[in-house]
Parts: structure tokens; C-alpha cells; sequence
């Protein structure tokens, strides 16, 4: 793969001005009908379009030679594909149509794999199609987030910020993952600890680096064996094999440390577990354990993510016990909020996505005058003093014809009321803190460096300051006047 | 990154036992007082880590003297408490069975309190008078306690006298509410941007951020897409050299810098290189650091005076490398100049920055005035020049004015000159002046898929400005263009292609209290401004006229054959049942 040969790349990091072959990327269909791809200049699963990969959406087809090369951002119009005719590679149970093919273009199959790499390369010209576009995105975490491939619960945009906020995630911390799931929190914590990728390729020694310039990592932990290995593909796909160093492990059970790597590396100091026990998970979290996966000099800031209220509860019970303090347990709600404009009135009557009752009193009653005017006609055979009646048909007709005119987003009443479909409760977001070990002697030496002045309070012959000197003087005056008055009395 | 351990002249938060928080600055050699719980010598927090607990407690030295000192408190002590009450958490239990021993939980708590497992408090009457002791009394009592104020707690406790009356939870309560009083503990936090904003939003003056809360921020933080750019150029994919552009920033922050000091952070620029591994104290010319502890210890006189805020970083000869390229902030203001004073506790002054500070070099800011018209703006005409013969002429003093002039010249018109070039990687607005206005004015710098961020305490400027991006509007501006010169127009008071899928969103967290047996959301909150914040990419509509695909809700068979069409493979191009409908 391309990508596995420039490991130092990743287009959620970095993007150039410009869509370039092999980099990941994301159609945009709507707000969340998102279609992430590698942009390939060629059909690397040869499904057999002429124009080489092609990716099939709702609003057209779109091959990826219409997408490489063009500034991202940009809103790329559909391509005119014969998506039926191709012979597909590999295409079981399809074997009359492929036999089509095949006669149809008479080389197919039959002919030398150079000669259909040869036909690859020179892609046919994508015809633009009448209608249908895409916006071309490079990928961000909330973009991947809102597009992933669900494979366990996701933990979405609002929970993964403040999480990453409270966790103090940033440029440089190291940070342990456990549950990596579908990977979403994954993609977010990598992009707010990356302070650039490790010189020498894909593995880190954290040891042999300059300790001034710790790199960002997150050790990230699966213990689903299908999901770990569609996780670690994907985190290749998406150049952040840099970054992130996935390991399919039961932390639980395990530790920390992924088999692979000397325990001294890992040195996290912020923790992330979604594990269904996550109290299981933290004997290994502690600074006793000789393979420790913890950094020993500094603040360890720890987050669990869990739905229930028991695991909550369980957790913080072994959070107290292991020494953890600030111990804190929030819950994140979050909403997204629908702006429209709401038409109402008689005005608007027949028409779609409208409210076409009266929009005020004296509609209301200019409307009953009228039905009422229309009934005594009816009754009593009254001339109608107004003329001709207006038709309902016709009435609905001149609102029609009217609508032509009309500036409907300008109109009506704005107002904002939040989506309908709310996430009312997604999990219990338990914080906690280990600070750094502290032994009598590093006490000791911090005294030593620091020594605290012995604070005298009450000092009679060092250097008096102004304000005491007229506190004194003050007292003194106080006493005199009381001796006076002593004096008096005697007298 | 923070430092690890207390430094000199850093500025830390307290919280105390009533959960506020207090900022201080860290000054050797000092006292530093917080309030009614005491006071401590600034030494004996220096050089100690971060999240402490300590106890303030009267010691009396060996010549008879008083003397406060800290002492550190461990985590089980602090739970003490609580852990009385708490049954032991079976170390080795499978997940499967935790709803069963959740159970297990609440009723050994009930069963721990003896045998009045449902004390109730139907017995009690509301008696202000219960607690026998007064106000003088406790008050005596404080101030000859020499301790950590346990005792005190333990004799208000005693003294109540329908304490056994009250229910376990009632009695927690008490405790509670006397231990936040009376107890002498404080911990030290680092101070860094959550901690700033939680600070000024709970304990000083939330309007002053427009009542940013911590969970708004990591929303702007998450949707502006900002990251760290590292300097490193990175190997371009065509082999090329191309140079690593990106990372640049714009944002318009009205929340005293505190919005600048949360993108510095994600950026890696907030803290000046080095701060992390290498003491924070050597940063400061290391004479005056010895005079300070030289002249401490010669004449035991209080250095006070000496030490009162020595400026962390002196204002050095400006170097010439000039403002950075990548990993930028490019700040606009209103007014003159740029309020920042939050960056202060980042040592950070924007009007005398100091050349080791990385925001010096990466935070470019410009007014408004500056960017629409830079030729309105005195800063942007360049100074006279003049001959080298006729400056070798001048006095030291003008001739130091000249290049000044120059300098201060050369840096507003490349900042100027750049920001209009735009190209930004993303726009993040807190302002209380209108968003459509800075809209208008700033979405044509950014780049296509940079990612716009508005912040807004309330949500009706939001839902103004995305009014403007309706989906109504933007067909209509499609369908009849307008003359682009004549941008912007009374219906178009923005162009609504330039921006995607414009979203408003909020989020609020909100705490429990977990307490073993005692788990419910906390009472009360803060209310004020709900905050919202409004997202959006920047994009670069197709030139022409461009048709949409899809959506057929009047012609359902349409529909269907649309879909049959994209599963079957007739030509793309069937027109059938295309209706002008937009895409997004």
C-alpha cells in the first residue's frame, strides 16, 4: 500500500492545499451521510470502471480521478459512469452478465495481467453529469466520528472534547486508551497529543529521544480480536500508525504494557478506559506494581467512561482505595439545534410545510365575517354587498401563482428548537487524579532547596516596620490618655 | 506541557475546603494567605508537586517560637470519612455479577449503621438552637487550635445536641458542611486553561469570558480542528520539497485572551520550550534569585519588598527572526489593542513580550482596521527612511527610535499583508459584536475545508447567522446569483455556498455526587448563559451552476427509479426525477 510506504503522513494532521492520490479522504454527502475513501489514482480492488476507482453515492458517481489534484473544500460535480456494463473481478454468481463482457469486448479476462494494468493507467476522461455533487473533505476526528463503521457503543464529539479537556490531553502527554472500540475517542486523542511523528519510523523509543521533546503517543488497548485488527487498519489507512500503538490485549488481565515493549516506555500520564469493569483494569494503574505502565514523575489524570451507574460506583470505591484523589463524576448532555422559519397565517393556506391557521385575532375574525358573510348569503339570499366571492380554487390559485414572487427565507418567524432525535444519556464520566509519588526524602530535599524562614511572630528587637511603629505609637497615646484619666480620678 | 513541580514565581490555584479556587503567585520568600484557613510560607509549597493536599498546622520551634507549617495529607486521610461507611470493594469480581453486589452495597450501608436501619426524620424538630456552642465560642476555639482544625470540627460535633437524632445522611451532611469551614487544607492545582476558565467563570467574573463553560470550550476546541503543527517540515508526499504550510489560525476573542490562551495550549505555544523538563527558575537571571536568597538569609528581614514580582522574562533586544509561518495565531480586535490580560498567568505580556515566550513569535494580532483598510491605519505607512550616513549622524536615542519605527512597521505590514493573503486553517469567533458582520469579512481568508466556530452565550446572534446559511437561501442564491460585486445584499447578507453543513450545538455537564450509599446528581448549578456554539466548514463552490441530486418527496416514483438507477447501473446521467434540491 501506498500509505504503509509514507508512514509519516496523515491527512487528519496535515493537509495540503490540495486533494493528493492516496490520502484519506471524505465525501460529503450531507450533515451526516459522510463517505470517507483513499483516493486512489488507480482501482486498487479493479472492480472494472473505466475511469478507475469510482466511488457510488446517493447524488452520483464520482471517480477519484475527478478528486485528486482539486483543493479540498471543493464541491465536485458527479461524473456520467456506466456502472452496469463493467465485468467485474470476482464477481460470483454473476456469471451470465461477465460472459456478456467478455464477448462483448473480446479481450476481458483472457488478456495478460500487464496488459490490464496497462488499460489502468490510462484511465478514460470522467464526463461530468448533469446534476449531483460532493464536497471533498480531508478527514477530521468529529468527521470520522460522525462516519465511522459502528462496532460498539461510540463515544461521540461532546463526550470525547471534554473528556480530553479534563484529561489534560495536549501536545506531548502520553496517553493509555483502553477499549479502543470503534475508535473514535482514538482519532481525537491522537490529534490532540500529536507534537509530531517519531524520526526513526514507525517505533517509538521514548528512552533515546531528547527528553525535552516527548512525543504525544497513545498506547491504545482492544480486546476483541476482529475489532483490533479492523481498528489497527484503519489507524494505517489513516497515517496515525505514528501515534497510536494498538495492541489486542485484555488490560484486565494483562496489564498495561503490550508485550513487545520494555515496561519503562509507556510512562503515561493520562489514562482513558471504557472497558465494561473498568475497576478490574485498575490494580495495573498503580505506582506500587514494579511493571507500572505509569509515569513516575508526574500527574496522572484518569477518566472512566461507563453507562451504568453501579460501574460508577464500584469504580470509585477502587479509585478511593488505590489512593486516587479528585475523584469527580459528571455527564455530558449535549443537543443540536434546528433553526427554521415558521410560517404562519391564512395567507400561507395550501401550502406545504406551513401552519395555515389564522396567525392573529383579527385574522381570525376577518375570517368568520367572511363565512359568516357566505352562510347569510346561502340563507337568506341576501345581495352581497362586497361583490363577487372569491372561490376557494381560486382563492388557493392566486396563493399559489403568488408564491412565485415570494422570498420564503425571508419570511415568517425565526426559531430554533433542538433536533428530534436526542442522546439523552450516553455514560458516566468518572475523573480522578494520582498525583506524583511524594517520599520523605524528596521532602526533605525540597526543604533543603526551599527552606522555609522560621516566621517569628511576635519579635521585639529586629527592625520595626512603619505601620507597627504607629500601632505602637498609637498604643502609647491610648495609654497615656488612660493614665490621665486615672490621674484625674485620683484627684 | 505543565511543570511537574511548583516553581518559582509561577502561578498557582488553591482549592480550598469550600471548593472555591484561589489563583496565586508563587514567590519565594513570601506568605501566602488564604483567608480564614491560615496562611503558609510560599517555601514550603515550592518544588513540591502538583495536586497535594496539605494541612496547614501551627508547630512551635524548638526556641519557643510559632511557626506554621504544611503537612502533606495522603488520600487515605482524606477519605477517612467516607471510607468508614464504605464496605470493602471485593478486589476479584467477575463484571457479570456487579448489579447483583450493587445491591450488596446499599444494603450493607444501611446494615453498617447499625441497628436503626431506617432511622427517618420524623423525630426531629427544627431547632436552631441544637448547637449548644456560640459563635464567640468557636470562635475562641479557632484561635487557640494550633491543628489542622479536626478537633474543632470534633468539638462543634459533640457540642450539637440532637446529633444522635440525625440520620446517617443528615450527619454526613453536617460534617460536610463543618469540615468545608473549619478544616485547614488546601490543594495545588497547576494552573492551565481548564483551571483559569473554571476559575473565572465560578469564583471572579464570568461575564469577563462571556461565560465560556469548560465543556463550550473543548466543543470550539474539537470542531475548530485545532492541533498542534509541529515546525518539523514533514516530507511532502510527491517528494517535492514542498514546504509544510498550515496550521495558521484566525480567531476574534473578546474573552480577555482566554479563548488565545486554549488554542496556545492545544498548540504547543502557551508554555515557553523547555518549562516542562528544566527548572522554571533559571528562566530568571540567577543573580537576582541568589540576591533574593542571599538577603533572606544575611539579614532575616522580610524580602518582600525585594522579590515582588520580579518579571519572569526580561524584555530582551527583538530579535529579528520575525513572526512564524506555521502553527499561528493571527488574533483580530475591535480596539486599539488586543485585550490578553489572561495571558499574564502564562507570563505572557502582549505588549512587552518576551522573546523566549513562543506566543511572541506565533500570536500575530491586527485590528480590524488593519485588515478592511490598512491604509486608514498609521501603523501600516511606512516610516521614513533614511541614508546610512544620515543615521550614523543621529543621536543614539533617534537613531534607536528610527529602527523601532521600522521594526514596529515592518511587523504590522507583514502581518497585515499575510492575514489578508488568508488561507487560514480555521476561524474561531467569541464576540459579542454581531457574527455575521465578522463572518462577512473573514470566511473569504480561509481555505477551503478550514472549519469555522462561532461561540455565542446566547443562542440568538447564532440563529441570525444561521438564517443566513438556510438552505432556502443558499438555492435561492444559487438559482439567481447575485452580482458579486454587489455582495452583500439585503437577501444575502453573506454568500451561503462559501459555508457547509452550519450546525448549532451545545453541550452542559453536570455533576454527581458519589458517595458510597448516597449517589444523586448535585442540587444546584450555575445558571446564567447557556452557551452555544456554531460550526461549519469553509468550502469552494463549483464555478457555474451546479444541480442537485436526490430528495424526492413530491415524485415518488421518481424516486424509486433513482434508486433503481444507482443499484442497477443506468447511465448516471438520468435527469429522471431530478428536482432542484440541494445536497447538504
Amino acid at each position: 500500500m501506498a500509505i504503509a510506504s509514507t508512514p509519516q503522513h496523515s491527512s487528519f494532521l496535515h493537509c495540503g492545499p490540495i486533494a493528493e492520490a492516496d490520502s484519506f479522504a471524505v465525501l460529503h454527502l450531507k450533515r451526516d451521510l459522510l463517505i470517507p475513501t483513499v483516493l486512489r489514482a488507480h482501482d486498487e480492488l479493479d472492480e472494472g470502471y473505466s475511469e478507475g476507482k469510482v466511488s457510488n453515492t446517493r447524488f452520483g458517481s464520482f471517480p477519484h480521478s475527478t478528486l485528486i489534484g482539486v483543493p479540498w473544500g471543493s464541491q465536485v460535480r458527479a461524473s456520467t459512469v456506466d456502472t452496469g456494463s463493467r465485468g467485474r473481478k470476482g464477481w460470483e454468481g454473476k456469471g451470465k452478465k461477465r460472459k456478456r463482457n467478455e464477448e462483448s469486448q473480446g479481450q476481458g479476462d483472457t488478456a495478460g495481467v500487464e496488459k490490464k494494468q496497462n488499460a489502468e493507467i490510462e484511465n478514460k476522461t470522467a464526463i461530468e453529469a448533469t446534476t449531483g455533487f460532493v464536497h471533498l473533505l480531508p478527514p477530521t476526528p468529529e468527521i470520522w466520528t460522525a462516519s465511522l463503521p459502528h462496532r460498539t457503543q461510540v463515544v461521540y464529539t461532546p463526550d470525547y472534547s471534554y473528556i480530553l479537556h479534563r484529561l489534560r490531553a495536549r501536545p506531548g502527554t502520553v496517553l493509555i486508551e483502553a477499549g479502543a472500540g470503534s475508535g473514535s475517542f482514538t482519532h481525537a486523542a491522537a490529534r490532540a497529543v500529536y507534537n509530531g511523528f517519531p524520526e526513526s519510523g514507525t517505533e517509538v523509543s521514548s528512552t533515546q529521544e531528547p527528553a525535552e521533546k516527548r512525543r504525544g503517543k497513545i498506547w491504545s488497548f482492544e480486546f476483541h480480536e476482529q475489532r483490533a485488527q479492523k481498528l489497527q487498519q484503519e489507524i494505517k489507512e489513516h497515517g496515525l500508525d505514528g501515534v497510536v500503538k494498538l495492541t489486542y490485549r485484555d488490560v484486565c488481565q494483562d496489564g498495561f504494557t503490550p508485550d513487545d515493549t520494555p515496561t519503562s516506555e509507556v510512562k503515561a500520564n493520562a489514562i482513558f478506559l471504557d472497558l465494561p469493569a473498568p475497576w478490574l483494569g485498575l490494580k495495573h494503574l498503580n505506582r506500587t506494581n514494579p511493571s507500572s505502565p505509569l509515569s513516575p514523575t508526574t500527574t496522572i489524570h484518569l477518566c472512566t467512561f461507563s453507562p451504568c451507574i453501579e460501574q460508577v460506583q464500584r469504580t470509585i470505591n477502587t479509585l478511593r482505595s488505590l489512593g486516587w484523589t479528585e475523584i469527580e463524576m459528571v455527564e455530558i448532555a449535549s443537543k443540536r439545534i434546528e433553526v427554521r422559519r415558521e410560517r404562519v397565517g391564512l395567507a400561507e393556506e395550501g401550502l406545504r410545510g406551513v401552519n395555515d391557521s389564522p396567525a392573529s385575532v383579527d385574522e381570525a375574525v376577518g375570517r368568520l365575517r367572511e363565512v359568516e358573510g357566505r352562510s347569510r348569503l346561502f340563507h337568506n339570499e341576501e345581495e352581497e354587498p362586497g361583490g363577487a366571492q372569491v372561490s376557494k380554487q381560486q382563492r388557493l390559485e392566486n396563493i399559489r401563482s403568488a408564491l412565485e414572487g415570494r422570498k420564503l427565507y425571508k419570511e415568517g418567524r425565526l426559531i430554533h428548537k433542538a433536533e428530534p432525535e436526542l442522546k439523552t444519556h450516553t455514560s458516566y464520566l468518572v475523573f480522578a487524579v494520582l498525583p506524583r509519588e511524594w517520599s520523605e526524602e524528596d521532602e526533605k530535599l525540597a526543604q533543603g532547596k526551599w527552606p522555609a524562614k522560621v516566621e517569628v511572630k511576635e519579635e521585639k528587637d529586629g527592625p520595626v516596620s512603619k505601620r507597627q511603629r504607629k500601632k505602637d505609637a498609637k498604643a502609647k497615646a491610648g495609654g497615656n490618655k488612660e493614665f490621665e484619666v486615672q490621674e484625674s480620678i485620683v484627684h | 506541557m505543565d511543570p511537574e513541580l511548583v516553581q518559582p514565581n509561577a502561578y498557582i490555584a488553591l482549592r480550598l475546603p469550600s471548593d472555591s479556587t484561589m489563583i496565586v503567585q508563587v514567590l519565594p520568600n513570601t506568605t501566602i494567605s488564604i483567608g480564614k484557613y491560615g496562611a503558609f510560607q510560599a517555601n514550603n509549597v515550592l518544588g513540591r508537586p502538583y495536586h497535594l493536599t496539605f494541612e496547614i498546622r501551627d508547630t512551635v520551634t524548638h526556641d519557643g517560637k510559632a511557626q506554621s507549617g504544611l503537612r502533606v495529607v495522603p488520600a487515605a486521610e482524606l477519605y477517612a470519612d467516607i471510607k468508614d461507611e464504605t464496605p470493602e470493594t471485593p478486589p476479584e469480581v467477575e463484571g457479570e455479577n456487579s448489579s447483583a453486589s450493587g445491591d450488596g452495597v446499599e444494603y450493607e450501608v444501611v446494615g453498617q449503621n447499625g441497628e436503626v436501619v431506617v432511622r427517618t426524620n420524623r423525630q426531629i424538630i427544627d431547632d436552631p438552637n441544637s448547637q449548644i456552642m456560640t459563635m464567640d465560642e468557636i470562635e475562641a476555639l479557632k484561635a487557640q487550635s494550633t491543628g489542622s482544625g479536626k478537633e474543632l470540627i470534633a468539638k462543634i460535633l459533640e457540642s450539637h445536641s440532637a446529633l444522635d437524632q440525625k440520620t446517617a445522611f443528615a450527619l454526613a451532611k453536617y460534617t460536610l458542611r463543618k469540615t468545608k469551614k473549619y478544616l485547614r487544607r488546601f490543594t495545588v492545582l497547576p494552573l492551565d486553561v481548564p483551571t483559569l476558565a473554571r476559575w473565572i467563570l465560578t469564583d471572579k467574573e464570568p461575564m469577563k469570558i462571556m461565560e465560556l463553560r469548560g465543556e463550550i470550550l473543548s466543543l470550539i476546541g474539537s470542531w475548530s480542528n485545532v492541533h498542534c503543527t509541529p515546525s518539523i517540515s514533514t516530507p511532502s508526499l510527491d517528494g517535492d520539497g514542498m514546504q509544510m504550510k498550515g496550521g495558521r489560525w484566525l480567531v476574534i476573542d473578546e474573552t480577555a485572551g482566554l479563548l488565545v490562551a486554549y488554542m496556545a495550549e492545544k498548540m504547543a505555544i502557551l508554555h515557553p520550550p523547555g518549562h516542562d523538563e528544566q527548572e522554571a527558575g533559571s528562566n530568571i537571571p540567577s543573580k537576582q534569585k541568589a540576591d533574593a536568597v542571599n538577603g533572606d538569609n544575611a539579614n532575616g528581614e522580610p524580602t518582600t519588598k525585594d522579590v515582588i514580582a520580579p518579571p519572569l522574562y526580561h524584555p530582551r533586544p527583538r530579535k529579528t527572526s520575525g513572526p512564524a509561518t506555521t502553527n499561528t495565531i493571527t488574533l483580530i480586535h475591535a480596539n486599539a489593542q488586543p485585550n490578553l490580560s489572561l495571558l499574564k498567568y502564562f507570563h505572557f505580556d502582549a505588549f512587552n513580550p518576551s522573546t523566549s515566550h513562543p506566543l511572541e513569535s506565533h500570536l500575530k494580532t491586527l485590528s480590524w482596521l488593519q485588515l478592511l483598510s490598512p491604509e486608514d491605519d498609521i501603523g501600516y505607512v511606512e516610516p521614513a527612511t533614511a541614508s546610512e550616513e544620515v543615521i550614523q549622524s543621529w543621536k543614539s536615542g533617534k537613531r534607536s527610535n528610527h529602527f523601532r519605527k521600522r521594526r514596529r512597521w515592518e511587523r504590522i505590514k507583514f502581518i497585515a499583508d499575510e492575514t489578508r493573503a488568508g488561507k487560514f486553517d480555521g476561524l474561531i469567533v467569541a464576540s459579542i459584536m454581531s457574527p455575521v458582520s465578522i463572518l462577512q469579512h473573514t470566511v473569504p481568508l480561509l481555505r477551503g475545508a478550514a472549519q469555522v466556530v462561532v461561540y455565542s452565550p446566547t443562542i440568538e446572534p447564532l440563529v441570525e447567522l444561521s438564517d443566513c446559511y438556510s438552505t432556502a437561501r443558499r438555492t435561492a442564491f444559487v438559482t439567481n446569483p447575485p452580482d458579486p460585486d454587489m455582495m452583500p445584499t439585503e437577501d444575502f447578507p453573506l454568500n451561503p455556498t462559501l459555508l457547509l453543513a452550519p450546525t448549532i450545538q451545545t453541550a452542559r455537564s453536570r455533576s454527581w455526587q458519589v458517595l458510597p450509599g448516597r449517589t444523586h446528581p448535585l442540587m444546584t448549578g450555575r445558571g446564567g448563559s447557556e452557551g452555544y456554539v456554531f460550526t461549519a466548514t469553509r468550502v469552494l463552490p463549483a464555478k457555474g451552476k451546479v444541480e442537485a441530486r436526490g430528495k424526492f418527496k413530491r415524485r415518488k416514483v421518481d424516486g424509486v427509479m433513482t434508486r433503481v438507477s444507482s443499484v442497477q447501473g443506468t447511465p448516471a446521467s438520468g435527469d429522471s426525477g431530478t428536482v432542484e434540491m440541494d445536497a447538504s
